[in-house]
């Protein structure tokens, strides 16, 4: 219990600190928001589609194009929406089917669909997606007024009679196999990469710095006075512990759910994802504690902390991939608890893994923690029994 | 049959000893304190108070002598024992961040008060050293007497028997330390025992039964006042302010007839004499041929400051 009090100061004064707060929940918010517009590319476009209603053959192109893979489609009510939405930039792409498609593409017409593209590189991978969509669509119009016209079929029925040998005539397909996983599957969502990435590198950097509260408590002399309250050392060293975990897992928590909130992002199956979290806090907290009674003054605390919660987190895969890493580089970086919290969001975030998958990821982490907070305590004590 | 009284005194240490790597900070101090007495330790800066009291208080290891309070011995491994002591050290050890009230409730959780004992607690302790009003406000934006009087609020919270308070009066302006002192003469006349340390030997002379000198770690001499100026004999302390060679001037004022100790200090010298009256002019007249410029002489009866200077040959306040 009194522990728990002992804790409870610390979440307090904490909370109670405005700078604190900046670095503990803004900056990595403000950081995941930034690289993600900057280096998360892999997102979907958006293109924007506007057709006649009442036409079924128009609205049968739109089904079409809405299951294709790798866009986004928006549809729209008006033609000149479509324009303006893609000139305003809020659509990569938008396609017009004029009224009238049904009739001529059945009849003797010509149906022309105008595609409408912001200039760039992605404007030319939507409109390949889509020409091909198109493409495909015109060969079985095509094929339906040809079978129409030779057998005197009504055209839909034609078209039904086209779609059944379609399905058991043989045709040519290019089998194409990817050899290996994907790294940074399509349809991660451009903040997911930097999310986890922020969130270990800023966990990590808050209990670190952290360290800072404990030996400004020393310093006071709180400590001292602590002691001279019926309270045994252990319990002063359990509070501060406990107080330095609560502290990294709110934040966890507040980091995450904003991410997920505001900016969509995607941490895989919860459960697991946030587990993963409370280890890696565990884990953090661990390194404070030990920090809090290593260092002699707050500000060398603060000053190492900042030095090695960079080099821990550009080392461990919390700025850069772990995947550009070299082979010995990525065994390296496996001596941080970062890469192994990298490798289980990986799995969870990126190939749907569940709590199993990251159980090792769980296990290393938790077993750190143990080691360091171990090895705080005994120093602590030390310590404080003067 | 006579009523066996309990004799077990408030407080017992015995031969207390600690070091610092090379340095004996405390050579050997033992003494007692009765059940609502207060007893205070005088001595200048460095005699060892903080670390006796730091060993009393169970903060620090003694490294030989033993501490025990109300009977049980005291060590920092013996947490329920400290229940018994209210302890309020020489620096304002408080969260600066934290409110009056805050930071009371979180001791008063340390010292095991439940939930509502706390609010009461607080409450209280808040009125008696009178800061109900400022309650809610940072103690980083207190005066310093303000943050003394919570310094010691905390020690009061779980109405211990006795108290420690190591030197609460330093760098307070006038008006907060009267306060202090008064406060603190209120609860020792409420039958609270108390282990005050201090270098004003007014604050001694003031607040406490029983006085122990304390000097480089030993305790040199022990007893009340009365007692204590009697161990001076009929002396009087002739203080001087004076500028020139005070070392060499010292020197041969050791010689004139009647002067027993001298001790100089920075444009100040103390002299102890037989009779302080008789002795002046040739005091006087040894200064003036030294070549030293006496601004004020002071000729006082003897009081701590002569009983200092008597055992040690040193000023209390350098
Ligand atoms: N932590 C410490 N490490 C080394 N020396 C110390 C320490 N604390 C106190 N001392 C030394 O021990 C002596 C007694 O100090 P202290 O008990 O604080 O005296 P006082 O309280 O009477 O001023 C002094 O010489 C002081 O410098
Ligand atoms: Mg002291």
């Amino acid at each position: 219990m009194k522990a728990l009090a002992i804790a409870a100061v610390n979440v307090r004064r904490t909370l109670r600190e405005r700078t604190s707060l900046f670095f503990i929940v803004l900056f990595p918010m403000l950081l995941i928001l930034v690289l993600g517009m900057a280096f998360g590319g892999t997102f979907e476009p958006r293109v924007g589609i506007a057709a006649p209603a009442r036409e079924p053959l128009a609205q049968e192109l739109v089904e079409r194009l809405r299951a294709a893979d790798g866009i986004d489609v928006r549809v729209h009510e008006r033609e000149d929406e479509v324009v303006a939405a893609v000139e305003r930039g809020d659509l990569e792409a938008g396609l017009v089917v004029p009224g009238g498609y049904d009739a001529a593409v059945t009849g003797q017409g010509r149906a022309i669909v105008r595609y409408v593209v912001r200039p760039g590189i992605q404007g030319q991978q939507v409109g390949s997606v889509v020409t091909a969509v198109v493409d495909e669509e015109a060969g079985r119009l095509r094929a339906a007024r040809v079978a129409s016209a030779e057998t005197g079929l009504p055209f839909d029925v034609a078209l039904g009679r086209v779609d059944g040998v379609a399905a058991s005539a043989p045709t040519v397909t290019v089998a194409v196999r990817t050899a290996g996983e994907a790294d940074f599957p399509e349809n991660l969502g451009r903040f997911d990469l930097m999310a986890s990435s922020q969130l270990l590198l800023f966990i990590f950097l808050t209990s670190l710095t952290g360290a800072s509260a404990l030996i400004e408590t020393r310093r006071l002399g709180v400590t001292r006075r602590m002691l001279a309250t019926p309270v045994r050392a252990g319990t002063v060293v359990l509070g501060e512990a406990l107080g330095r975990f609560a502290v990294a897992v709110l934040q966890g928590v507040i980091i995450m759910s904003g991410a997920a909130l505001v900016f969509g992002v995607d941490w895989g199956a919860p459960l697991p994802a946030v587990l993963l979290m409370v280890a890696f806090a565990l884990l953090a907290s661990g390194a404070g504690l030990l920090m809090g009674a290593v260092a002699r003054t707050s500000e060398q605390a603060v000053a190492v902390g900042v030095l090695l919660g960079m080099a821990f987190g550009a080392l461990g895969g919390a700025m850069m991939p772990l995947e550009l890493f070299s082979r010995t580089m990525r065994a390296v970086a496996h001596l941080t608890p970062h890469a192994w919290a990298v490798d289980g969001y990986a799995e969870l975030v990126r190939r749907g893994g569940g709590l199993l998958d990251v159980l090792p990821q769980i296990g290393v982490l938790i077993a750190g923690a143990a080691a360091l907070l171990a090895l705080a305590s005994w120093r602590l004590h030390r310590v404080l029994a003067n | 049959m006579a009523v066996r009284m309990d004799v077990t005194p408030a407080l017992r240490c015995r031969g207390l000893r600690r070091r610092y790597g090379d340095l004996i900070a405390v050579d050997g101090v033992s003494f007692e304190i009765a059940l609502g007495e207060t007893y205070g330790l005088l001595g200048p800066n460095g005699a060892g108070k903080t670390t006796v009291i730091s060993m009393v208080a169970g903060v620090l290891r003694a490294d030989a002598g033993e501490v025990s309070v109300a009977g049980q011995p005291m060590t920092p491994r013996t947490p329920a024992v400290k229940a018994r002591i209210g302890y309020v050290p020489q620096d304002v050890a408080l969260y600066p961040d934290l409110s009056g009230r805050e930071n009371l409730r979180f001791f008063a959780r340390l010292y095991g008060l439940s939930r509502a004992e706390a609010r009461s607690r607080v409450a209280e302790v808040l009125e008696t050293i009178g800061l109900a009003e400022r309650a809610r406000d940072p103690v980083g934006e207190y005066s310093g007497g303000m943050k003394r009087r919570l310094n010691i609020g905390v020690g009061l919270l779980h109405q211990p028997r006795l108290l420690i308070l190591d030197e609460p009066t330093v760098g307070v302006d006038p008006q907060s330390r009267n306060a202090i002192l008064a406060s603190v003469e209120a609860l020792a006349t409420g039958g609270m025992a108390v282990l005050y340390t201090t270098h004003y030997m007014e604050e001694a002379q003031r607040l406490c039964d029983r006085v122990g000198v304390i000097d480089n770690g030993r305790l040199v001499a022990e007893g009340t006042v009365r007692e204590l100026t009697a161990l001076v004999g009929e002396h009087d302390r002739v203080v001087l302010a004076a500028d020139g060679d005070l070392p060499a001037a010292a020197e041969k004022l050791r010689t004139v007839a009647g002067v027993r100790e001298v001790s100089v200090g920075a444009g100040r010298l103390e002299l102890l004499c037989g009779d302080g009256r008789a002795a002046l002019p040739e005091i006087l007249a040894c200064l003036a041929s030294a070549g030293v410029a006496v601004r004020s002489v002071e000729l006082r009866e003897p009081d701590l400051e002569a009983v200092f200077l008597h055992l040690t040959g040193k000023s209390l306040r350098d």
